[in-house]
């Protein structure tokens, strides 16, 4: 059992992450054409089963929410209706978007419901943005004054009346608003980053170094 | 025309043909000297054959000024930048389709200054494939050096002595998930949009992991909504487990990982309409995150969850710091697998981090301070080497 579950996983791991690893160092041509491509295939093929277990169990849920009677249950029925309405639409249209400049029902449900719900959901992004920074701003520590004071500059620079009043009200600095927001986009904010990004790097080589070895195999259940 | 009479003009010296080095065998190499009359009015035409006795196609023609071997962007130690050498690399599928193996590649040159001509003698060559990238020596040095530096701190793992810096946000999971069994409300642990080769998404699991027994021991519950299958199918495992060693395999529910859609806003719009119906108690955001990092993170805390993201997407950490009451930054997620668990092994892997770190901060100010040097005294060769070491090719 101990081998099945353990050993041939953690052995299929050293082996693949090794061959991955080597991949970096011939030609990226020769790489594809003899490794990557065929790994992709099989990434392919487990995702394919993996949808399907997924699909289940999407059904599952939405089942047991509508048995169950759970608050919202009503949406759920909206999940195998969509659901149906989708594939037949796929089967009658053949798959297709377009025939000729003409729409298929499926080019319409992606056009006229599908995006247009998309885009609702990103646009939401903006009033979150709105009401994340009103909470933000609300000034109880010295890190939310900083944040606070590179908004504000941020917002006077970036809307042209706060550009007539800081010319008029700090001309005597000699130093434009843009300038503010470019040395806070281009001095302490890209420092900050190159930091975080430098952590990173090192921590995913050493994550993957621990993954390949074998030492970190959390991800396969514990031991 | 006047071929080879302008022979004292443009006399192609040494010239030769060669396998490109380093490449997948798509490319041939061309080389001749430069001549003291190489200038922008004279120019070179290359052509190449399968054939030495005819079928020539022009693959290439450029002025005399350009094109040398110090142009070719390869590193010092795979290549002599000679500034005294034409070079060119021929891509021969572009001009005879897919490349036969074994076969030979004739070439030559006509170089035209004026009216006057002169054509080259033929030469020819075979491609091949070359198995080893030799200009990414310098990356596979750094790589065995790690990997030496990684098999000597896990080789001497101590079972005391090491110093680990709090983390805040691991350290509030107790406190969450002691919140959500009081309140008796679910926890919400979402693992973002990565797939299982996403490594943060692999950190991921591994809190999940201990996220999911301490849920079992305190007999809490906890909701597991997926945009990925595969990563779906690893997390099921992972609580299962979690829940069996936490003693607890009746209280395990085949639906507590559950699959919601593989399209980001559909994920979020789903997500943000259980939170709201359910408000959780606790939500853990924990992955590789894009746009909707807040869609989800705000709704969280609009609800009043106590919220604890982690992610290496640095664009998304903004919203998560202003929207969650603690955030693991990057390396701090990648390192919560060894500081919840504890286990010598991983802690000492987290020395190997530091090391790396050091590596970093060294080579930056050693650098600046050599590249400073180098422009103040025109240290042309200093400048080389250090671009050359720490470029990739």
């Amino acid at each position: 059992m101990m081998l099945i579950k353990r050993y041939i996983p953690l052995a299929i791991v050293f082996v693949f992450g090794i061959m991955t690893l080597a991949t970096y160092y011939i030609p990226p041509k020769l790489a594809q054409d003899y490794y990557l491509e065929t790994m992709n295939k099989w990434i392919n093929i487990v995702a394919a089963f993996a949808f399907l277990l997924a699909l289940l169990s999407l059904f599952y849920s939405h089942y047991n929410k509508i048995k169950r009677k759970v608050d919202g249950w009503g949406y759920s029925i909206f999940v195998y209706i969509g659901f149906l309405v989708v594939v037949v639409c796929a089967i009658k249209s053949e798959g297709q978007l377009m025939t000729g400049p003409a729409l298929t029902s499926l080019g319409w449900i992606f056009r006229f419901l599908y995006n247009t719900l998309s885009a609702s959901m990103f646009a939401v992004l903006a009033y979150y943005i709105v009401s994340t920074a009103f909470r933000s701003f609300r000034i109880k520590t010295l890190q939310a004054f900083v944040l606070f004071m590179a908004a504000l500059f941020f917002i006077i620079g970036k809307v042209p009346l706060g550009n007539v009043l800081w010319n008029k009200l700090f001309f005597w600095t000699n130093v434009s608003i843009s300038q503010v927001t470019d040395w806070i986009i281009n001095v302490p904010s890209v420092a900050a980053k190159r930091g975080i990004m430098i952590g990173i790097a090192v921590g995913a080589i050493v994550t993957s170094l621990k993954i390949i070895f074998g030492i970190e195999r959390q991800y396969m259940g514990k031991d | 025309m006047n071929l080879n009479a302008a022979a004292e003009i443009l006399f192609l010296d040494e010239f030769s043909a060669a396998d490109m080095p380093y490449d997948a065998g798509e490319e041939a190499l061309l080389k001749w000297k430069t001549s003291p009359l190489d200038s922008a009015q004279a120019t070179y035409q290359v052509f190449a054959s399968t054939m030495q006795t005819g079928g020539w196609i022009k693959v290439d023609e450029f002025s005399a000024d350009k094109k040398f071997a110090s142009d070719i962007k390869l590193p010092f130690w795979a290549w002599k930048a000679r500034k005294d050498l034409h070079a060119v690399a021929i891509p021969l599928e572009t001009h005879f389709g897919k490349l036969e193996k074994n076969k030979e590649y004739f070439f030559k040159i006509i170089s035209i200054k004026g009216r006057q001509k002169f054509e080259s003698e033929i030469v020819s060559t075979q491609v091949k494939r070359n198995w080893f990238n030799f200009a990414r020596l310098n990356n596979l040095v750094f790589v065995l050096v790690i990997f030496g530096i990684f098999i000597w701190t896990v080789s001497h793992a101590k079972r005391k002595g090491l110093f680990i810096r709090r983390i805040a946000g691991l350290d509030a999971i107790d406190e969450a998930i002691g919140r959500a069994t009081e309140m008796g409300r679910p926890i919400y642990y979402i693992t973002g949009i990565g797939s299982m080769s996403s490594i943060s998404t692999i950190a991921s699991t591994f809190i999940l992991g201990e996220v999911a027994g301490k849920v079992a021991q305190y007999d809490s519950y906890v909701k597991v909504p997926h945009y990925n299958p595969i990563v779906m199918t690893v997390c099921k495992e992972v609580v299962r487990q979690a829940y069996l060693q936490a003693g607890r395999p009746d209280s395990y529910r085949e639906d507590m990982n559950f699959f919601v859609s593989s399209d980001q806003f559909s994920y979020a719009a789903s997500v943000d309409g259980m939170i709201t119906r359910e408000k959780p108690a606790a939500c853990f955001l924990i992955g590789h995150f894009m746009a909707e990092s807040l869609l989800l993170a705000e709704v969280g805390a609009t609800v009043g969850a106590i919220q604890i993201a982690g992610t290496d997407s640095e664009h998304q950490l903004p919203f998560f710091f202003t929207t969650c009451d603690y955030t693991l930054i990057g390396e701090e997620l990648y390192a919560a697998g060894a500081y919840l668990s504890k286990e010598p092994m991983l802690l000492s892997t987290l020395r190997l981090q530091d090391y790396g770190k050091f590596f970093v901060i060294v080579a930056v100010v050693i650098g600046i301070a050599l590249m400073t040097l180098s422009v103040q005294y025109k240290w042309d060769l200093t400048d080389k080497i250090l671009e050359n070491i720490f470029k990739t090719y």
